[in-house]
């Protein structure tokens, strides 16, 4: 909301800058995002007398004048049509600064100036061009009796102020005026707070008109009647003002009615009281979808609920967000209206939702305005529009008031105050503290204040909500040290964290960047990776693209993949940790909903690109198995992972019964939905798997150095090409016993010598025991073992 | 015989070798298969019985010489003659590339959060990113009617009429994880809990519908603002600097009462700035009852900031977007 710092200055003598104050405003909680000057004193602004225009010998639209500035005569160049010689004019001289916003922020200051070859010593001004009206037809031309090199100042009334943007935050309904803000100055600042004299009339009862309540969401409607009233433009004081903060006159009665708004907080209407039929005003809402014409000539369909107020006709307004066309005040106006209302908050900012219409009356209304502040308002309006329109008002008001808001009390302690700021104020001083801010102290002894909560301040509830009153006008950069925003902790970090961490190290150490993919993607884009039934979608997506939550890292491997190598990237080597949601039985948080942390290592291109020291090799899925070995290494699980193919281009990983994810080769397929040209490899494992077979993984940290040295044994079969090496390993593991400790391939070969259709693998054996040198005569018996169950198993003959 | 063997020596003697490709022709004439020595050895047959060990010797002698003389002229030219080195030898030429692994620059500041954090006391916790109407917004103290959860603001998962079945929306904030912990474990509590959120907002430089906070928790017997500000600012000390200027104002959460925000001073004296980076606050007593603990007996703090905002401020960044599109020219900028 903008304040205006000199509409302040009518409450409060302040003795701070603009600049000042803004920092204070911040400071007790009304953040200031912007500070800017309105209007300008024109200095170097003057009056000159064009003595003779020329044309421009280069620009057909400009001339060339010579003016003189009362000491000097100086060349002008002038755009404008009706410049002629022998008139008065406003001269911003060079040097001079004009309120022309530039690009920037800053303001257009002049210098001298060459257009098209010709020199300009300033500039002739048009009206707008000196804020002194919206004309830029042409430039200004003054009264011929006003002597050359006068300062425009002198001439013209110039306003000028300061205007304070400030983001009043939704629990302060009573800072969205200036009466309220200049408030919460005067408390912090400890000033005299003035406030405009009002006096509230009795409630009449007049038989000009009558008004009714119907429902229960307005709490009250206070009247009032004015006649015989001048509709024109306002007055400058008032234009000045309204224009000022931003907002745009009408006519001197919409004008009072947005002034008194800014000026106490209470959105006011006035109606046009010769359009009201019988004299009526009724508030009332319908039960059926009402479509209603408002002043913004739009025609607004209003579902049944919605709060009106109407005449003896029908609706005339939405109630609390804005007037119909009907009955707004109009240049033949003579008799007004001033409506000055309470409605309930709730109804106003569903209504206003509804319409996606946000005025400056409905802002002020979803936040809670003060419940007693109708009859001063309203009464304030009509003084105004005396003053300012002439005529005259009922002397009474209408004041309709069903639902009453009484102030309450609220009990402070001041131990718990101390507690909980970390203060040591005592009650005199929290009172102190406070005192501006209207609350009444009711009662007091050594611990408790019992204090009388205006009905203005709807946010103070509990005695928190005054703790933070005392908090913020105390100043939280004064609240003291304890010294004690260290502290010790024993509690040591989780096992998850530990996992997370230790899993970003190992991908960094693999020579893998990590990167951060999107977890929204579209429903497309799901479906390469699980079935319709399994995905998640959001209810109200951005758009398409971003409906499904991610089932899978390798949406984001594969888009980031492609994405790099449209910019001629050649070697992919990427890990990512991030969660994954499906639809499942096996619910992690919520029913139905499986949430998991995944980590995923994926490789596409060249690992060695073109070199002197040897050929392009692109990536093979051995390169990605080898470093996902270290990575269950670095973790201590490499030596129980089981690593089944779940078909050709897959494997699946287990520890014990616990599937931990896969690595595979990317289908063409896959490739070419993303567009890449290379081969792909992907690794993606559930980190909550890994973790909990990280509590089940009984591996010893250390064991000793094995003091007999191991016994290496090779030997090669031949097989049927469709026999795994993978199956042979699990064989051999399984028959060899426990002094085998590691099992390799060192050689396979396929070729006519085999057998067509064969190939041999040469498989390289270390066996170890802890107790004793191992030879030849007892490895023999488990190679014989070994190799029966493989040509029992697989047909696989022993190649000599 | 042993005349031919005598010649044959005086020839390995006096053949001329002066560069590497006379050396070459040298091994051609002596050494190899179909060179001299060895077409003798092959003359044996023709040798008298008795001659035949003293011939052998003297052969294998001459072997030895020719293959001698052979190593140390080659010795000689390799040490000798630059020119002759293999193209390869260039230690100047270019190494293949090792790769370089990295932390995404999130992490990194992720990371440096955790770890300041780390020094202070508190340790890590986490939660879904999926949650219910109840974590999300209730038991923070949300209005029924707050516009947060409004479908502009808020991406839903699952909505039901039933009000026996919890909504469940895309977590606005990490705060949730605040209320998981406190059902979960009795004061005193000291721990952040960093992660992913979504708000239902238009993708621009300066805004995406998903990105990261940390929240802090502190719950105890008698923790104030005072401990608060102590910990905030001993925080913006190691994260900015130990000369870094900020500042403590007024906010509002629904979640913290009374909500306080803080300020660091960005950029030069004359022409910085100041950048809120968090919010922060005492936990409302609204929240301390929706997750079961007692208000009366325990107070506590919180306070939440984006990773995002401190990263772009750190780095300079500026696109937001640039954090999700992986460029390697982006991340190898964060080695």
């Amino acid at each position: 909301m903008k304040i205006s710092y000199n509409w302040l200055q009518e409450f409060i003598d302040l003795d701070l800058s603009p600049e000042e104050l803004a920092d204070k405003l911040t400071l007790i909680g009304l953040e200031v995002e912007e500070i800017e000057e309105f209007g300008s004193t024109l200095e170097g602004v003057i009056v000159g007398e064009v003595l003779e225009t020329k044309p421009h010998p280069n620009a057909d639209r400009l001339k060339v004048c010579t003016v003189d500035l009362g000491d000097e005569k100086v060349q002008i160049v002038c755009g404008a049509d009706n410049v002629a010689e022998g008139q008065k004019v406003p001269v911003a001289t060079v040097g001079s600064t004009l309120p022309i916003k530039l690009d920037d922020g800053s303001f257009l200051t002049l210098k001298k100036a060459k257009l098209r070859g010709e020199e300009s010593h300033g500039m002739i001004c048009a009206e707008d061009e000196l804020g002194l009206g919206t004309d830029h037809d042409g430039i200004m031309v003054l009264d011929p009796s006003l002597e050359t090199g006068t300062p425009i100042s002198d001439i013209f009334d110039l306003y000028q102020d300061t205007i304070i943007e400030i983001a009043i935050t939704p629990n302060r309904p009573d800072a969205t005026c200036h009466l309220g803000v200049a408030r919460d100055i005067a408390a912090a600042l400890d000033l005299e707070l003035v406030k405009p004299a009002v006096k509230v009339p009795e409630s009449s009862n007049t038989s000009d008109y009558s008004i009714e309540i119907e429902s229960d969401k307005c709490h009250r409607y206070v009247g009032k009647l004015v006649k015989n009233v001048t509709i024109e433009d306002s007055p400058k004081w008032l234009q000045d003002k309204l224009t000022a903060i931003g907002l745009r006159p009408v006519n001197n009665v919409v004008d009072i009615t947005n002034y008194v708004m800014y000026e106490l907080g209470q959105p006011l209407h006035a109606f046009d009281f010769d359009n009201l039929n019988d004299g009526k005003i009724i508030v009332k809402e319908f039960d059926k979808e009402i479509e209603f014409e408002t002043l913004d000539h739009i025609k607004r369909k209003c579902e049944a609920g919605t709060l009106f107020i109407c005449d003896g006709n029908g609706p005339v307004a939405i109630a609390g967000v804005m007037g119909g066309l009907h009955s707004e005040v109009s240049d033949s106006t003579t008799n007004i209206l001033i409506e000055s209302a309470y409605f309930d908050p709730g109804s106003i900012r569903k209504t206003s939702k509804q319409q996606t219409l946000q005025t400056d009356a409905s802002y002020r209304f979803e936040r809670g305005i003060d419940p007693n502040l109708q009859a001063i308002a309203a009464q304030r309006t009509a003084d105004l529009i005396i003053e300012v329109c002439g005529g005259e008002a009922e002397a009474g008001i209408t004041d309709i008031h069903p639902v009453k808001t009484e102030t309450h009390q609220l009990t402070l302690r001041k131990s718990y105050v101390n507690r909980l700021l970390g203060t040591d104020l005592s009650v005199e001083e929290i009172i102190q503290i406070v005192n501006g801010l209207e609350l009444d102290v009711v009662s007091k002894n050594e611990d408790t204040i019992t204090f009388e909560i205006p009905t203005f301040r709807p946010d103070l509830k509990r005695e928190v909500d005054l703790i933070e009153e005392v908090g913020r006008l105390f100043d939280y950069n004064k609240i003291g040290s304890k010294n004690q925003g260290i502290f010790v902790s024993t509690e040591p970090l989780t096992d998850w964290e530990l996992l997370l961490s230790k899993t970003r190290d190992v991908g960094v150490h693999l020579g893998f960047k990590e990167i951060y993919s999107n977890s929204l993607i579209s429903q497309k884009e799901a479906l390469n990776f699980v079935t319709e039934e399994q995905m998640i979608e959001t209810l109200n997506p951005l758009n398409k693209d971003m409906s499904t939550m991610r089932p899978s890292l390798m949406h984001g491997f594969l888009k980031s993949a492609s994405y790099n190598f449209n910019r001629k990237a050649e070697t992919i080597r990427f890990f990512e940790v991030g969660n994954v949601f499906v639809q499942s039985e096996d619910a992690t948080y919520h029913d139905g909903i499986n949430e998991q942390t995944h980590l995923l290592f994926g490789l596409s291109g060249f690992k060695n690109t073109e070199h002197w020291t040897g050929k392009a090799t692109p990536f093979s899925i051995f390169d990605l198995k080898s470093e996902v070995n270290a990575f269950f290494t670095k973790l201590g699980l490499a030596g129980n992972i089981k690593i089944k193919a779940t078909d050709e281009s897959s494997l699946t990983y287990s520890f014990k019964k616990i599937e931990l994810g896969k690595v595979s080769t990317v289908s063409q397929t896959l490739l070419d939905v993303y567009d890449i040209e290379h081969q792909t490899y992907i690794a993606e494992f559930s980190l909550d798997k890994i973790s909990e077979a990280l509590t089940k993984n009984k591996a010893k940290s250390f064991t000793a150095i094995p003091k007999f040295p191991a016994f290496e044994f090779d030997f090669a079969v031949i097989v049927e090409q469709e026999i795994s090496a993978g199956d042979l390993m699990n064989s051999i593991k399984t028959n060899a016993g426990n002094t085998l400790k590691n099992i390799d391939i060192f050689d396979v070969f396929e070729g006519k010598s085999i057998g067509e259709g064969n190939k041999s693998i040469a498989f390289r054996l270390n066996f170890i025991d802890p107790n004793k040198t191992l030879n030849i005569k007892e490895v023999e018996p488990i190679i014989q073992r070994v190799v029966k169950s493989l040509e029992k198993q697989f047909s696989a003959k022993l190649r000599s | 015989m042993l005349d031919k063997v005598e010649a044959l020596k005086k020839e390995i003697e006096s053949f001329p070798v002066s560069n590497s490709d006379e050396l070459e022709n040298f091994r051609l004439e002596f050494l190899s298969k179909n060179g001299k020595i060895q077409s003798m050895f092959k003359m044996i047959g023709q040798v008298a019985k008795e001659d035949k060990a003293a011939f052998g010797k003297s052969m294998n002698d001459l072997k030895n010489l020719a293959q001698n003389r052979f190593d140390e002229l080659q010795s000689s030219f390799a040490s000798s003659t630059t020119a002759e080195r293999s193209a390869t030898d260039d230690i100047t030429l270019t190494a293949p590339l090792s790769p370089v692994g990295s932390l995404h620059p999130l992490t990194q500041t992720l990371e440096e959060m955790k770890s300041i954090f780390y020094r202070l006391g508190f340790t890590i916790s986490h939660g879904p990113e999926i949650e219910d109407d109840f974590h999300n917004f209730t038991a923070l103290n949300f209005p029924p009617n707050h516009p947060a959860r409004d479908e502009q603001d808020t991406f839903f998962v699952r909505k039901s009429d039933d009000p026996k079945v919890d909504d469940l929306v895309l977590r606005t904030h990490t705060s949730p994880v605040q209320i998981r912990l406190m059902e979960k474990q009795k004061p005193p509590i000291r721990a952040i809990m960093p992660g992913r959120v979504y708000r239902n907002e238009a993708v621009s430089p300066k805004s995406y519908f998903l990105f990261h906070q940390v929240e802090a928790l502190y719950v105890d017997e008698n923790v104030s603002v005072a401990d608060l500000k102590d910990t905030l600012i001993t925080f913006a000390k190691l994260m900015y600097g130990n000369d870094v200027k900020y500042r403590l104002r007024p906010g509002f959460f629904p979640f913290t009462e009374p909500s306080l925000e803080m300020d660091i001073w960005w950029g030069s004296k004359e022409k910085g700035k100041w950048l809120e980076i968090l919010g922060s606050g005492m936990v409302d007593p609204n929240v301390f009852k929706a997750a079961g603990v007692d208000p009366e007996k325990y107070t506590g703090f919180a306070w939440g900031m984006g990773v995002e905002r401190i990263a772009i401020l750190k780095h300079g960044i500026d696109d937001i977007r640039s954090f999700y599109e992986n460029d390697i020219r982006f991340l190898e900028q964060f080695n």
